[in-house]
């Protein structure tokens, strides 16, 4: 049994996976406003939902970027998806109920112009490069705010920087019990960079396939959600934050042993990957 | 196409045009801050935050970034790819940075002791990555790039292994990883302290608090800003490298002039970005 290269052409196409992921993260972090309207916290996991739609589309990003071999190694698309994506994402979420949809054309902006100054002023001429700089950022930018979302309950710019201390009974505000004053952001954003960019450079090589990688991608954004929701804990209601870790808990165990179960699938083929058709660095 | 053959033609050559459409966007972007914000702290942040990115993607021309082949002795440099080098060194930096800033107003001390935490950082990853080399894996250090050393002067050829592009990290590397770390810790915290600046001015009366309660919120917007773009500016200047360089004798260090308009283009976009938030 021989496999060409090409076979990693196949699969469902990657319009339909970035349409599919961008529309269910924007959605399923404007669900966490139900959080607003209802006036409960418990709708908060749908923030990590979010993340988990935008991780999958980002690996498969990842992917169709890396496939031409650009040569820094994989984990560098996902430091520049979420140095681009911060900045779009903090700037947005003074917007209020529109931060979402200001996150996504101001991320589209700034990987824009990324991607034309990486494409010709540097010279790097991969066709996919543009787009996938464009996507990269707006994927880090909603990854981020779906943790935004998911540990405070909202992605506007005053929850996220103000929280409450409780002394002796009484509540206090704090800005240092805050997503941003207590620089979860910052662990938010390793999360999220580590989650995106393992799954490709994981499940890389001649016996890639599509469902495996975009499983363990999921598997990794529940797993980083398990994280996100305990840090969640002293942000939000303790009941809010173990619906969300149950959630996060539920989903992992279900990706991770769907998982395992299509790399024993993948495993047990013979691959004919053919010597290397031409040597590195020339 | 097939994904092998499509390997990235990223040549030394220099696109004018795009050169030149680059310089547009960053005057256009200089001139906006300008004309929106005047010329006072604002400006001047976004003056610091461009050459805080011009300092990352400059510096990290002279960091020995070897890759998977460094990791099998195949190539010289530090076994690892730029994304995790410049982390390294530019978190580093940033730490140093940020805790004179709490100590000290002098802008010039506060950068020179980034500088000396990335320097520091790299220079400790380069002795334990040459002590690896050496005596774990018992390969010598010979540039494949350049016969002679051209610091020390050291002929190189007669140690370095056929079929190999060099091995190990040559006297010239370590220079040259220590200089970027110093590049790249300065750029890092300049960006860092400009934002503080700005964000310790504007902060408390955009969000009705004293200096005092804002502050995390002021050191956690700008530590992330600079991080950021510490992170564009590193990977754009990785993408200028096509993935590992030698140092400073390599010749694809000659392509620095594209990385410095890119840089710069960067961190203008991001940077006026990261002003928005307090100003506008």
């Amino acid at each position: 049994m021989t496999v060409k290269v090409e076979k990693i052409e196949g699969g469902i196409p990657h319009t339909t996976i970035m349409v599919a992921g961008l529309i269910a993260s924007v959605v399923c972090i404007y669900l966490t406003y139900i959080n607003v309207l209802t006036g409960t916290q418990l709708f908060s996991f749908f923030g990590g939902l979010g993340t988990v739609a935008a991780l999958v589309w980002g690996s498969h990003t990842i992917k169709h970027l890396c496939s031409y071999g650009i040569g820094t190694g994989v984990p560098s698309a996902g430091m520049i998806a979420f140095g681009s994506g911060v900045i779009a994402m903090l700037f947005a979420t003074k917007y209020g109920i529109a931060a979402p949809v200001v996150a996504v054309v101001l991320a589209a902006v700034i990987g824009l112009i990324l991607g034309y100054v990486a494409n010709n002023v540097l010279n790097m001429r991969i066709p996919v490069m543009i787009q996938s700089l464009v996507e990269m950022a707006i994927i880090g930018a909603l990854v981020l705010m779906g943790y935004a979302a998911m540990m405070t309950g909202s992605f506007e710019f005053t929850s996220l920087t103000t929280g409450n201390v409780v002394i002796l009974g009484l509540s206090l505000p704090s800005y240092q019990a805050s997503f941003l004053g207590g620089a979860l952001i910052a662990t938010a954003f390793m999360l999220g960079a580590i989650a995106i960019q393992h799954p490709f450079n994981a499940c890389l090589g001649p016996n890639w396939t599509q469902d495996r990688m975009l499983m363990l991608a999921a598997e990794c954004g529940f797993l980083s959600m398990i994280t996100a929701a305990v840090m969640s804990m002293p942000l939000i209601q303790m009941s809010a934050a173990l619906v969300s870790l149950f959630v996060a808990i539920i989903g992992w165990f279900y990706t991770y042993s769907k998982y395992i179960e299509l790399s024993q699938r993948d495993a047990a083929a013979w691959l004919d990957s053919k010597p290397i058709p031409e040597v590195e660095g020339q | 196409m097939s994904a092998v053959a499509a390997k990235p033609t990223a040549g030394s050559a220099v696109d004018m045009t795009a050169m030149i459409i680059g310089l547009i966007i960053l005057l256009l972007v200089i001139a906006a801050t300008y004309f929106v914000f005047g010329s006072g702290l604002a400006f001047m942040a976004l003056i610091g935050i461009i050459i805080g990115g011009v300092l990352i993607g400059f510096g990290v021309h002279f960091v020995p970034v070897g890759g998977a082949p460094a990791a099998m002795g195949q190539a010289p440099g530090i076994a690892t790819g730029v994304a995790m080098l410049a982390a390294g060194a530019g978190l580093a930096g940033l730490f140093g940075g940020a805790w004179a800033a709490q100590t000290t107003d002098n802008l010039y001390v506060i950068v020179i002791t980034g500088a000396v935490g990335g320097g520091l950082m790299m220079a400790i990853t380069c002795m334990f990555v040459t002590f690896i080399y050496v005596f774990g894996m018992g390969i010598p250090c010979a540039s494949g790039k350049v016969l002679k050393d051209p610091i020390t002067g050291d002929t190189q050829p007669e140690f370095k292994s056929q079929g190999t592009e060099g091995h190990g990290l040559p006297f010239v590397s370590y220079v040259g990883g220590v200089i970027g770390g110093l590049f790249g810790g300065a750029g890092g915290t300049l960006i860092y302290l400009m934002l503080l600046d700005l964000y310790k001015e504007e902060l408390p009366g955009m969000m009705n608090a004293l200096p005092g309660q804002v502050l995390p919120i002021a050191v956690t917007l700008a530590g992330m800003f600079a991080i950021g773009m510490f992170l564009v500016n590193a990977v754009l200047a990785a993408y200028n490298i096509t993935g590992t360089i030698e140092g400073p004798h390599d010749p694809k260090f000659k392509r620095f002039p594209r990385a410095i308009v890119a840089s710069a283009v960067a961190s203008a976009v991001c940077g006026i970005v990261a002003i928005m938030i307090v100003a506008l």
